[in-house]
């Protein structure tokens, strides 16, 4: 079993290896839970309902990703323990040791030039200081970010980790070990300890050694040491899945990015240009210099030497792929998938281009010359904040590859999403692009094209409708050049696996903003989509004025006592209800509102809690959208925040999380979230980072997390902000909003008004069942009905009706009731009176139109 | 009982001495001179240069000429220290007579002979006429007084060095003397506390003392030391009549004291001074210096004694020398036997905060010096340690051990801020910031508010009772008579601010069982 492998690594390669077989013991899978939080507020349920065959690959994926991961926290846990070797400076003692315990390397000598160096390294968690105010920072910024995750990113000293992950990361971007090594060397203001020195060697000898590359549209293996080849070919499995008749090992060259231009860039201006015209020369070009290798190479033998690496490779049939994928695991040496797309004469090309005015930033660009930095396609993730541009790396991906696409998102909001951006960012023929989700099936027209869908359209297997199923066999019957994984985040793993085991794609690229998760699944989507290519700097694109600057606070609220004494004594759920209704937490949000709506912000609000959700927009008269709103009424108030300068103030529950693309706003309140959840919080404060005015003079956005004093939130929030505060943000915290009992109306001023608050909030949440969908069709219906006869529509919504004076009085179970109106029907309302209109972007105009068209067919039909 | 942060200075010391205190000590000419030296603002000084040889005294009228009207509150604050340091008299306002303003005959008198030299006061020291030790130069008197020092620091921010592997200390082994370790008990620079490490403690005002310049510590400490002479004097003048002649003998006068510490402030640094000259209670007053590290006695010949930096900056200005934190960076040199880290650092470099602290609580400080590293671990979690850089983070649970110290929120911010690195600095004056993260104060602050909004209520906890009924019957007549503060009926305790009523009703019901 121990893999036969050149001396130095033996030892070290057996005990990992029995490590690991020690691990892989069958057994139940882990059990892991779908993300149900995030997840039940997508369109369509996901439902389980899936064919045995499908779900015995998925169990196969779930195993295998857990000894990939497993294998990892190994590795992880030999990082933090080794034995004290020889070969150490003795450890110096002073006054100062006992309050670093085993953390004191003040032992280790400074170079004598240390000034001149950013680096400093923990030997034993590998842990990496950066000085931000060195000469040399930005050189050695751009390499760590490549080699090591980043922990904290503030403003003068950042700190990086090296890791397993980020390790192999570095190494399927191309890095070779000895350049790791030597260039940290050169960074660190100490000689490189030989404990950091031997985890990279360990770790990165036996990743990113073999490839799978698709060539000419047959899998190769290929590795640029040949004896690590010879070494997979003499592992039996392997060696008899080898295609016969290829029985050498096929020589060439490593392929260089030589003639691979990524669309959008300072440099793809010219190239472009030149294309246009010499399209049909194009292949006799020495741009497919990986086409001709052996060739150019026979030509330039000697001369080249330096700059190209042989890689040896051999062949194995399709069908065989995943068996040696998996026996490659096994033995030690990861897979890396790559695409040699520019070869690939099997899938027929798509005529897609950037637009000539779109010019990719300077980020976008590095994080896309990672997944091409060979001139092949990487699988990998990229990290962006939001409103960076995710969606532009994507496309741009896209049109680098030129091969059929299929996009996957979180919600249909976001395939619509999708494609306009697609069709505004690049020539694609819109016939080329469909969208499948629920409403429409469409499929291209040509013989390739992009796919735009979500996650749980491609997951559901249950036959929901003959056309998605032909759909689906549509989906699953060809081969995708580039699978775009949008969010990667918030879907399951076992989305991911469902997915990829259902459709085929050369290479996989996710985009994030957070790659994070309160459990620890991340790693998961490390085996099943590919190492994290790049890691953008928030505040760094926040300076070069890419995304706002966010002025970030958190506001204490204190509990009225009546709330607290029933906070005391409330069950978990309660306790969560009522710190969202905490009356003071309202008039702070109450004069939050007030505040920018007169500094002509607009705002969102977002509650997790949806009774609080409403509670506030009803009393405020503000619109809101959560889970059960109709798709046609999301639109209707999206569109109406968006240019009606009457509507300022949005409320969103958690489906306004991700993927929901406002610039216009320019402030939030977030006044209930879910528990500590870094991801969330770094997400909603993604909603304000492309505001549009984001370039003007002095703006900064606003971002106010408001909190009930002395509950479980403090504590909550401190985590949530974990996540951003190591980004270099910083929540300043106000206990009082200055004159904020000035506020004209200020609701719950008097003690009275906060009883009646509390019992209401109580009485109203008694049953304690999350029913949301039926308690809002209540609301709904009662506040629906009534708002229709108020002063929006003046004239039109008098009635009169005969009754008795006890009807009114509280007889016959009719109370009085606050006629608080819910603000989306007045909207409605009012959008239909003025239907097409001017100020509704062309997009909503249309939708509307097909609506009505539909709506007359009907009738008429 | 509540100690008000006290600052020993040595002007509001001096400024509580009664006149006939400051005739004797001008009687000798290095006072008047270290006086006239380190106490006087510059116009005061300008005032006592002008009035000295003048041979009469000058209408008050004429001195207001000099100054000019803007300056009108600089005169006064002149003329008022100068006032009440008794170098100056100025009559009384009459109404035939202008007010007339003249230097005190004493202080004139000694002044006029610091500066002319001659007479057998011996008031500048007597240098030793003994052949000197040549390995006793500036290099090892200053690495000496810097030992010292650093010890009682050190013991100050509760972290003498305690050599595991040695082991035989036995307690008492490192750090500054039993005398001083009581000095500083009885300034309440420490404080007894048997939870920590070596059984004390920093206080409030050990955190001040030690945000303090070197100048402003060493006399902080020197004034205790006064006071505790004073005290013990006093004290054995109570005890009884008949020992009085003796007391006052024997037990060094504070007034020679101050004029002892005045004269080892004007000698020179790197002499040897002849101790068989001092007078008997000067005598006594050696071993105390020595153990602040103010003079050197090389231990095979006691006839000598040499004053070491710390005396002999004694009454130059504040910052000529070292404060604590720019000894932190000559520390961080790092090199014992560099001569020049002591005193002339400050000369060449003005003081270089080592300390950034991000807007995630990290903080860093560019030090090696276990002194600072023990004072930032006063209020930081320390995390790594790195030749020439510590990190740490402020945390709540940090700040909130500073805080139980005594050590206030405000004292923490100042020395943050007082310790910035230039970076620091720089980025904040481009952006037109303050220095530290303004978050980071306001959570300082904040985490110290949280801490006092415990309100504690003297009380009784009334717990195991024979039944249940009994524990509800209880807690509800407590309740019913106002008395009950808290209670808990899972657990069946309750407590109360008074017992008697409790104990009484407890009784009737018993008897009625």
């Amino acid at each position: 079993m121990p893999p036969k492998r050149k001396a130095p690594g033996t030892q070290a390669a057996a005990a990992k290896a029995g490590r690991t077989s020690a691990m892989s013991t069958p057994g139940p899978a882990t059990p892991r839970s779908i993300d149900s939080s995030v997840m039940s507020d997508a369109d369509e349920d996901f439902d389980d309902d899936v064919s045995e065959e499908q779900k015995q690959r998925e169990e196969r994926l779930t195993k295998e990703a857990d000894e990939f991961v497993s294998k990892f926290t190994l590795g992880a846990k030999r990082l933090q323990s080794h034995p004290d070797e020889k070969g150490r400076e003795p450890r110096r003692y002073d006054a100062a040791t006992p309050f670093f315990r085993k953390r004191d390397f003040s032992h280790l000598p400074l170079k004598p030039d240390h000034q001149n160096r950013p680096l400093w390294i923990d030997p034993d968690s590998c842990t990496i200081v950066l000085e931000r105010f060195n000469p040399l920072a930005e050189q050695a910024t751009d390499f760590l970010i490549t080699i090591a995750e980043p922990k904290s990113r503030p403003t003068f000293l950042h700190e990086y980790a090296l890791t397993p992950h980020s390790l192999y990361a570095a190494v399927s971007v191309g890095l070779r070990p000895r350049d790791i090594i030597n260039t940290l060397d050169r960074f660190l203001k100490t000689a490189l300890p030989a404990s950091v020195r031997r985890e990279i060697e360990n770790h990165t000898r036996s990743y990113g050694k073999v490839k799978l590359v698709l060539k000419h549209n047959k899998y190769f293996v290929e590795s640029v040491d040949a004896e690590v080849l010879q070494t997979l070919l003499r592992d039996p499995v392997i060696g008899s899945l080898r295609v016969h008749g290829s029985d050498k090992i096929t020589t060439s060259y490593a392929p260089t990015m030589a003639g691979l231009v990524i669309p959008g860039t300072q440099n793809a201006a010219g190239v472009h240009q030149a294309n246009l015209k010499q399209a049909e020369k194009k292949p006799s070009e020495p741009g497919d210099a990986a086409n001709e290798a052996d060739l150019f190479n026979a030509l330039n033998e000697e001369d080249d030497d330096d700059d190209k690496e042989a890689v040896h490779a051999f062949e194995i049939s399709d069908n065989n792929v995943e068996t040696v994928q998996k026996r490659c695991l096994e033995i030690g040496f990861p897979i890396l998938e790559e695409y040699d797309f520019r070869n690939d004469d099997v899938n027929p090309n798509l005529e897609i281009d950037l637009r000539p005015n779109t010019q990719i930033r300077p980020y976008q660009e590095k994080s896309l010359s990672k997944m091409f930095g060979n001139g092949r396609a990487k699988s990998g993730i990229i990290v962006l904040p939001c409103g960076a541009g995710k969606t532009l790396v994507g496309i741009t991906a896209a049109c680098t590859i030129k091969k059929g696409v299929i996009v996957l998102c979180t919600s249909s909001m976001s395939v619509v999403q999708w494609r306009q951006e697609f069709l505004k960012w690049s020539n694609i023929n819109p016939d080329d692009i469909a969208i499948f989700t629920a409403e429409s099936k469409n499929k291209f027209s040509g013989s390739t094209g992009i796919i735009v869908t979500t996650y749980s359209m491609v997951t559901n297997s249950r036959e929901r409708s003959h056309d998605s199923k032909k759909m689906m066999d549509f989906l699953r019957g060809r081969e995708w050049g580039l699978m775009l994984l949008d969010e990667v985040h918030v879907v399951p793993a076992e989305m991911f696996r469902r997915v990829i085991s259902s459709i085929k794609s050369h290479s996989k690229l996710g985009l994030t903003a957070t790659l994070l998760r309160e459990d620890d699944r991340i790693s998961h989507l490390n085996f099943l989509i590919g190492p994290k290519l790049y890691e953008a700097n928030w505040m760094e694109l926040s300076q070069q004025g890419h995304i706002a600057k966010v002025q970030c606070a958190e506001v204490w609220c204190p509990m009225p006592t009546e709330f607290y004494d029933e906070y005391l004594r409330a069950s978990a759920r309660m306790k969560r209800t009522l710190y969202a209704m905490n009356p003071r937490k309202f008039q702070a949000c109450q004069y939050l509102i007030n505040y920018h709506e007169a500094r002509g912000d607009k705002i969102i609000v977002f509650s997790d809690e949806l009774y609080s959700l409403k509670q506030y927009a009803l009393k405020l008269k503000k619109v809101f959208i959560y889970g059960g709103t109709s798709q046609a009424e999301r639109m209707q108030v999206l569109e109406n925040f968006q240019h009606n300068p009457e509507v300022n103030t949005l409320f969103l529950s958690k489906i306004g999380d991700t993927s929901l693309d406002l610039p216009e706003a320019t402030c939030l309140i977030q006044i209930s979230s879910h528990f500590g959840s870094r991801r969330q919080e770094a997400q909603r404060l993604g909603r304000i980072l492309r505001a549009k005015r984001r370039n003007d003079e002095g703006f900064n956005a606003f971002f106010y997390s408001l909190v009930s004093k002395d509950t479980q939130e403090m504590y909550y929030s401190s985590k949530r902000q974990a996540f951003l505060v190591d980004q270099g943000y910083a929540f300043k915290v106000i206990t009082q909003l200055a004159n904020i009992e000035q506020t004209p109306d200020l609701a719950f001023a008097t003690p009275q008004e906060c009883r009646e608050l509390l019992q209401r909030t109580l009485v109203d949440n008694e049953k304690g069942g999350e029913d949301d969908i039926e308690t809002d069709d209540l609301f709904g219906k009662s506040r629906g009905g009534n708002g229709r006869n108020k002063k929006l529509l003046p004239g039109n919504g008098v009635r009169r009706t005969a009754g008795m004076l006890a009807e009114l009085s509280g007889g016959q179970d009719m109370a009085y009731i606050e006629q608080n109106k819910a603000a989306n029907k007045a909207l409605k309302k009012k959008a239909k009176a003025a239907a097409g209109a001017e100020g509704q972007s062309a997009f909503f105009r249309k939708l509307q139109r097909e609506k009505e068209r539909s709506r007359a067919q009907a009738r008429a039909g | 009982m509540s100690v008000a942060p006290q600052s020993y200075q040595l002007s509001d010391y001096l400024e509580k001495l009664p006149g006939t205190t400051f005739r004797k000590l001008y009687q000798q000419p290095s006072t008047a001179f270290a006086i006239f030296r380190r106490m006087l603002p510059p116009l005061a000084k300008i005032f006592v240069q002008a009035l000295l040889y003048m041979p009469s005294p000058l209408l008050l009228s004429e001195l207001d000429v000099w100054v000019r009207p803007e300056a009108k509150m600089h005169r006064d604050r002149a003329l008022s220290i100068l006032r009440s340091l008794h170098i100056v008299q100025i009559s009384p306002p009459g109404k035939d007579k202008p007010q007339e303003i003249q230097l005190t005959t004493n202080f004139k008198n000694s002044l006029r002979l610091a500066l002319e030299g001659g007479g057998t006061h011996n008031s500048f020291g007597v240098p030793s006429t003994l052949p000197v030790d040549p390995r006793i130069d500036i290099a090892h008197l200053d690495q000496y007084a810097r030992k010292k020092w650093e010890d009682i620091l050190h013991y100050v921010v509760n972290s003498v060095p305690v050599h595991a592997e040695g082991g035989g200390g036995g307690g008492s082994g490192g750090g500054p003397k039993a005398s001083v370790k009581d000095l500083l008990l009885a300034g309440r620079l420490v404080e007894r506390r048997p939870d920590t490490r070596g059984g004390v403690a920093i206080t409030q005002a050990g955190f001040t003392f030690l945000l303090q310049e070197a100048n402003a510590q060493v006399w902080t400490l020197l004034l205790l030391w006064l006071e505790a002479a004073d005290h013990s004097k006093a004290a054995a003048a109570a005890a009884g009549d008949h020992a009085k002649g003796a007391a006052s003998q024997g037990k060094p006068d504070s007034i020679d004291m101050l004029s002892f510490l005045f004269m080892l402030a004007s000698l020179e640094l790197g002499r040897a001074y002849d101790t068989d000259s001092l007078t008997e209670t000067r005598r006594n007053m050696l071993p105390a210096l020595v153990d602040f590290g103010l003079i050197y006695i090389p231990r095979e010949d006691t006839r000598q004694y040499f004053p070491t930096r710390l005396a002999t900056t004694l009454t130059s200005s504040a910052s000529a020398l070292r404060s604590v934190s720019s000894g932190f960076s000559a520390a961080a040199a790092n090199n014992p036997g560099d001569a020049a880290s002591l005193g002339m650092t400050p000369d060449t470099t003005p003081t270089k905060g080592s300390l950034i602290i991000e807007t995630n609580y990290r903080l860093y400080a560019y030090t090696s010096s276990p002194l600072q590293i023990a004072v930032l671990a006063l209020f930081t979690q320390l995390n790594m340690r790195f030749a020439g850089m510590v990190t740490g983070r402020l945390t709540r649970d940090s700040i909130r051990r500073a805080i139980s110290f005594g050590i206030t929120a405000d004292q923490i911010i100042s020395y943050l801020a007082s310790h910035a690195h230039e970076q620091m600095t720089r980025a904040a004056a481009a952006a037109g910031r303050p220095v530290l993260p303004p978050t980071v104060v306001d959570q300082i602050r904040l985490w110290q508010l949280e801490n006092e909004r415990m309100r504690t209520t003297a009380g009784f906890l009334f717990k195991d009772f024979d039944s249940p009924e009994e524990y509800v019957s209880l807690s509800g007549y407590a309740e019913e008579i106002g008395v009950l503060v808290w209670k808990s009926d899972r657990k069946r305790v309750f407590f109360a601010s008074k017992f008697e009523q409790l104990r009484d009703y407890l009784k009737s019901r018993k008897k009625a069982e």
